[in-house]
C-alpha cells in the first residue's frame, strides 16, 4: 500500500478526534517548553555570569529532571486514555481487512504526526518564553537584564526534542504491544464488562486513616525547627499514602453509609448522585488523589517560595544587627592562639579608612559557645546524657564574663536590665535569646552546667551578644562572674567533647555609619581586611568574615532561584491538574451518557438530570481542592518551623502568601472546572 | 372504558437537508380499552417504533392526536411531561435499560423515588410487585449479576410499580432466549389478569399470541386486526402466522 494512504488515514483520524488530540498536543508542547527553559537556564553561561548565582544552574537542573519525570507520567496517562477511546476504531480497521501490522503503521503515523507537531510547538514555545523567563529571573535577582539577551543553542534544542520524541515513541510501543495482543472482538467492544460494586477494603481504610492521622500529628506536634526538618519528608509521605488510601476507600465508605440510611438515600435528589458517585469514585479515586496531591504541592511550593522571597530583607535584617562580623585565631602547632581585639580592631579600622567608609561602632566579644542537651534544669554534654535524645532537646549556650557584659552593655541603648550584675562564682545571669522549645522553662531558679549547680541571680531580657547562629535550636545567653568560672566551663566541655569541643570565640561586630556607602565598598573592603589579616599573621590562620551584604546577596540568590523554580513547577503542576481534569470530564461524559439517557426515559426531568450531573461533578472535582486546602492548613505549623531554619519568622507574611495562593489557585481551578463541565454536558446530551 | 385513543396519527420526517420527506405514519387510528392486552405487529420500517415514541410522549406527531384517559398528550406542558410519563406510563424496553450503578431494588424503586414516595410505602409496593414477578431474592444483585430474563422481569417490575394506566413494551422479548421469553410472557399475562393494560410492540409471533388483540401495521397504517375471542394461545399463534403470510404475499384487505 502507498505511503500516502497511511498519512491520509492518520491525519484524518487526528482531525476527527481533535477533542482528544488537541489537549494532548498542547500538554506535550507546554511541558517540553518548560523543560527546555529549565535546561537552557541551567546551561546558559552568560546568564549565570550576569547574575553570579551559583544556585541557579544546580536547581534548574533539578527542576528539569522533575519536569521530565512528570512529563513521562502524564504522556503515558493521556496515551492510555486516548487508546481506550480509539481502540474500537482500530478494531474496525481489523474487521475491514487491515492486518495488525497495517494498523500499527497507521498508529505509528498518527504518533509521528502528533509527536512532531507537539515537539515543534514546544520548542517554539520554549524559545519564545525563554526570553521572558530570563527577564523575570533578572528582575527577581535585582540584576539588570542583559541587553539583546538571547540564547539559542542547538544542543539544548536537540536534547529536549530527543527526550520528548523518545517518550512518545515509548507510548507508541506500549500501544503496539496492546494492539498485537488484543483480538478484533476485544478491540471492538470497548464497553467495560460488568463493573463490580466497589467493596470497602477495611485494611486500606484503616491504613489510610492511620497514616493521614500520623502525618497530621507530626505536622501539628513538631516542636523545634530541627525536628521539623528531620520529620518533614516522613510527614509528606504519610499524608500522600493517607490521601491515596482514603480516596480509594474512604469515599466508598462514606457513600455506603449514606446508602444505608434509607431515608436519606431514597430521595430523588440523593439516590442517582450517591450511587453514581459510588461507581465513579472507584474509577477515579487514584486520579483525584493525584490531583489533590499535585494541588497541595502547588500551594505549598508557591506560598513558601513567595514568602521567602518577599521576606528576604526582613530575614537578613533580623539576623544581622551589625554589618560585619570578624573572628580569627591562629593555630600554632596544636595550640590555639587568640588574636587580640586591638589587633582586629586596628585592621578593620585601617581597611575601612582606606576604602572610605566610616565606622560608627565596634562591638568586641570574647565568648564561648557550647552545644548541650537539656534535661530538667541541666545543660548536659552528650557524654553526661543517658538514653536517646531528640532534636528538641538541643540547646546552644553563649557564655560571656561579667566584664564583657559591662563593656557591651555600655554601647547599647537598651537598659531595662540591672547595670551591675555583681555575680559570685556560683551565680549566673540568664537570658533566653532564641526559644523554640521551652524545656528549660522561662525563669529557672538554678541551672546545672557540667555537673555544677549555679544560682540564677538575674534574668536578663536582653543579651548584648547578638546571635547569628540561626533559629534552629534554642539559644540561651549566660553571664558568668569571671574568667576563672568561664575557664572551668571551657575545660569541662573540652574534656567531654575532646576533638569536637568548642573554642573561645573572639568576635568583633562592626556597625558602619552609612550602610549604602559600605555596600558600595563591599567586596573591596572584604578583600582588604583579609589581606591585612594574612600579612599581620602569617602562618596557619583561621578566620570567619561574615557580612550583611554578602548574606543578602546569597540569600537573594537562593530565594530567587527557589521562587522561580516554585513558579515554574507550580505552573507545570497546575497544567497537569488541568489536563487530568479535562480528560476525566470527557471520559466520564462518554460513560455517563447512556446512564442519563435511561433516567430521562424512565421519567426523570431534564432539569433533575442536570442537577444530578452537576452535584456529581462538583463533588468529584472540588473534593481534591478541599483536600489540598486542608492539607495546606495542617502543613502550616511544620512549614512555619521549616521557614524558621531559613530565617523567616514573619508569620503574617506567610499566612497572607498562603491565602493569596489558595485564592488564586481556587479561582483558576473553578475556571477550568466550568470550561470542562461544558464539554461534559455537551457529550452527555 | 377507553384508556387510549389514537386518532388519525401522522408523522412525517424531513431529512436534514430539507430534501426527501418520509412518511412514517400515514394515519393510524385505534383505541385500547382498560384491561386490554394489545400487541402491535409489523416488520422493520413499518412505523412501529415511531408510533411507540409518540405514545410515550417522547416524540410529537405531525398531525392527529393521542388521548390517554381522555387527556390529550399535546396539552401536557413541556415541564410536566416527565412527571406525566412517570405517573401514567410504564416502560419495558428491548435492551432492559437498567442502570448498572443501581441494584435491582434501586432500579425498581427509581420511579417511586422520583415521585417522592415515603420509604415505607415504597417497600410495601416493592414486596407486592417482586413477589408477583418472582424476583424477590434477587433484589440486592446488580444487573450484571443476573440473567437477561431476570433483568427484563426487573424492568417489568419497575414499569408496574407506579400502577401506571398503561404499560408500553417495546420488543420486550427481543433480547431473550426462548425460555426467558416464555417466562416473561407469562408474567405479562399475569399482570394483565390483575387488570393491567398492556400495549406491546413486537414482531415475535409467539409474543403476540399471548395478547387479547393483535394490530398489524404496514407502511404507516393499521392494516388489519385480530381478536383472540375464545382461541387458545396456540390457535391465535396459527391465526397470526396466517395473517402475516397473507400480508407478505400481498393481500389487500382490511
Amino acid at each position: 500500500m502507498k505511503h500516502g494512504f497511511y498519512f491520509k488515514i492518520a491525519s484524518q483520524n487526528i482531525r476527527n478526534n481533535m477533542r482528544l488530540y488537541f489537549p494532548r498536543i498542547l500538554t506535550e508542547a507546554g511541558l517540553l517548553g518548560c523543560f527546555y527553559i529549565m535546561i537552557t537556564l541551567s546551561l546558559d553561561q552568560r546568564l549565570s555570569k550576569a547574575l553570579g548565582g551559583a544556585y541557579l544552574s544546580a536547581f534548574m537542573g533539578f527542576g528539569a529532571v522533575v519536569i521530565g519525570l512528570l512529563s513521562l507520567i502524564l504522556i503515558l496517562y493521556v496515551n492510555s486514555f486516548l487508546m481506550k477511546r480509539r481502540r474500537s476504531d482500530y478494531g474496525l480497521y481489523n474487521v475491514l481487512g487491515l492486518e495488525k501490522r497495517h494498523i500499527i503503521r497507521v498508529l505509528f503515523t498518527e504518533s509521528l504526526i502528533t509527536s512532531l507537531v507537539s515537539v515543534l510547538a514546544g520548542l517554539l514555545f520554549g524559545m519564545l518564553f525563554y526570553k521572558a523567563s530570563s527577564l523575570l529571573i533578572c528582575r527577581l535577582f535585582h540584576a539588570d537584564a542583559v541587553a539583546g539577551f538571547y540564547y539559542l543553542s542547538a544542543p539544548t534544542l536537540a536534547i529536549a526534542a530527543v527526550i520528548f520524541i523518545g517518550m512518545d515513541f515509548f507510548a507508541f510501543a506500549v500501544n503496539s504491544v496492546s494492539i498485537m495482543r488484543l483480538k478484533p472482538v476485544e478491540m471492538l467492544s470497548d464497553r467495560h464488562a460488568g463493573e463490580r460494586e466497589p467493596k470497602i477494603k477495611w485494611f486500606v481504610l484503616i491504613a489510610g486513616v492511620l497514616s493521614l492521622g500520623a502525618g497530621y500529628a507530626i505536622a501539628l506536634t513538631v516542636r523545634s525547627p530541627l525536628s521539623a526538618l528531620l520529620l518533614f519528608f516522613a510527614a509528606v509521605i504519610l499524608v500522600i499514602i493517607g490521601t491515596y488510601c482514603l480516596f480509594v476507600t474512604g469515599t466508598t465508605f462514606i457513600l455506603k453509609c449514606l446508602k444505608k440510611n434509607k431515608r436519606f438515600y431514597y430521595d430523588r435528589r440523593h439516590m442517582p448522585a450517591v450511587s453514581g458517585l459510588l461507581f465513579r469514585m472507584k474509577q477515579n479515586a487514584v486520579g483525584l488523589a493525584s490531583i489533590a496531591i499535585l494541588a497541595t504541592g502547588v500551594l505549598v511550593m508557591i506560598s513558601t517560595t513567595v514568602s521567602l522571597y518577599s521576606g528576604v530583607q526582613d530575614t537578613v535584617e533580623a539576623n544581622y544587627p551589625q554589618q560585619l562580623y570578624l573572628s580569627a585565631y591562629q593555630k600554632d602547632g596544636g595550640e590555639i592562639r587568640q588574636i587580640s581585639f586591638d589587633e582586629l580592631n586596628r585592621i578593620v579600622m585601617e581597611a575601612s579608612e582606606d576604602n572610605g567608609v566610616e565606622i560608627r561602632s565596634i562591638e568586641n566579644t570574647r565568648m564561648l559557645i557550647v552545644h548541650y542537651l537539656t534535661r530538667g534544669n541541666a545543660l548536659l554534654t552528650k557524654q553526661e546524657f543517658e538514653g536517646s535524645w531528640s532534636p528538641d532537646e538541643l540547646t546552644s549556650a553563649i557564655y560571656i564574663t561579667e566584664d564583657t557584659y559591662q563593656q557591651l552593655r555600655g554601647q547599647t541603648y537598651y537598659s531595662f536590665d540591672e547595670q551591675n550584675l555583681d555575680l559570685n562564682g556560683d551565680e549566673i545571669a540568664f537570658c533566653r535569646i532564641m526559644s523554640t522549645v521551652h524545656d528549660l522553662g522561662d525563669a529557672p531558679k538554678t541551672l546545672t552546667i557540667g555537673g555544677k549547680e549555679y544560682r540564677v541571680k538575674h534574668l536578663l531580657s536582653y543579651f548584648p551578644v547578638s546571635s547569628n547562629y540561626g533559629n534552629v535550636v534554642d539559644v540561651v545567653g549566660i553571664v558568668v562572674a569571671d574568667e576563672t568560672v568561664l575557664n572551668g566551663i571551657y575545660l569541662a566541655q573540652k574534656e567531654a567533647y575532646g576533638e569536637n569541643a568548642s573554642e573561645y570565640a573572639t568576635r568583633i561586630a562592626v556597625t558602619f555609619a552609612d550602610e549604602e556607602a559600605m555596600k558600595a565598598a563591599g567586596t573591596d573592603l572584604e578583600h582588604d581586611i583579609v589581606n591585612r589579616l594574612k600579612i599581620a599573621f602569617p602562618g596557619e590562620l583561621s578566620y570567619t568574615l561574615d557580612t550583611k551584604w554578602e548574606s543578602l546577596h546569597n540569600t537573594l540568590d537562593m530565594y530567587s532561584t527557589f521562587l522561580f523554580l516554585g513558579i515554574l513547577l507550580g505552573f507545570v503542576c497546575l497544567f497537569s491538574t488541568i489536563l487530568i481534569i479535562y480528560y476525566k470530564q470527557i471520559s466520564e461524559g462518554y460513560e455517563d451518557r447512556e446512564r442519563f439517557q435511561i433516567m430521562e426515559k424512565i421519567g426523570m426531568e431534564a432539569r433533575e438530570v442536570r442537577q444530578t450531573i452537576s452535584s456529581q461533578l462538583v463533588l468529584t472535582f472540588f473534593l481534591p481542592l478541599i483536600t489540598a486546602a486542608v492539607h495546606t492548613v495542617f502543613a502550616f505549623p511544620i512549614l512555619l518551623k521549616l521557614l524558621k531554619i531559613l530565617m523567616l519568622s514573619n508569620t503574617m507574611l506567610f499566612i497572607s502568601c498562603t491565602l493569596i495562593t489558595l485564592a488564586v489557585f481556587a479561582a483558576v481551578y473553578t475556571l477550568v472546572y466550568l470550561l470542562t463541565a461544558r464539554t461534559y454536558y455537551k457529550i452527555v446530551h | 372504558m377507553e384508556i387510549l385513543k389514537v386518532t388519525d396519527l401522522k408523522k412525517t420526517y424531513t431529512s436534514r437537508m430539507g430534501g426527501a420527506q418520509v412518511q412514517a405514519l400515514k394515519g393510524v387510528t385505534f383505541t385500547v380499552d382498560s384491561g386490554e392486552y394489545v400487541a402491535i405487529m409489523g416488520e422493520s420500517g413499518s412505523g412501529k417504533t415511531t408510533l411507540l415514541n409518540i405514545l410515550a410522549a417522547l416524540d410529537e406527531p405531525t398531525s392527529g392526536s393521542v388521548e390517554l384517559d381522555g387527556k390529550r398528550l399535546d396539552t401536557v406542558k413541556e415541564n410536566e411531561l416527565a412527571a406525566f410519563r412517570r405517573n401514567n406510563l410504564g416502560f419495558v424496553f428491548q435492551e432492559f435499560n437498567l442502570l448498572d450503578t443501581f441494584t435491582l431494588r434501586d432500579n425498581i424503586l427509581l420511579p417511586l423515588v422520583l415521585g417522592q414516595m415515603s420509604v415505607r410505602e415504597m417497600e410495601g409496593r416493592l414486596q407486592e410487585v417482586t413477589s408477583m414477578l418472582g424476583i424477590k431474592d434477587l433484589l440486592n444483585k446488580y444487573p450484571y449479576e443476573v440473567s437477561g430474563g431476570q433483568k427484563q422481569r426487573a424492568a417489568a417490575a419497575r414499569a408496574i410499580i407506579t400502577n401506571p394506566r398503561l404499560i408500553l413494551a417495546d420488543e420486550p422479548t427481543g433480547a431473550l432466549d426462548s425460555q426467558s421469553s416464555a417466562e416473561l410472557l407469562r408474567v405479562f399475562s399475569r399482570m394483565n389478569e390483575n387488570g393491567q393494560t398492556i400495549l406491546m410492540v413486537t414482531h415475535s409471533v409467539d409474543a403476540a399470541s399471548h395478547a387479547n388483540r393483535v394490530l398489524f401495521i404496514r407502511d404507516g397504517v393499521v392494516f388489519h386486526q385480530l381478536f383472540r375471542g375464545h382461541a387458545s394461545n396456540e390457535e391465535l399463534y396459527k391465526k397470526i402466522s396466517d395473517t402475516l403470510t397473507m400480508l407478505r404475499t400481498g393481500g389487500d384487505r382490511r
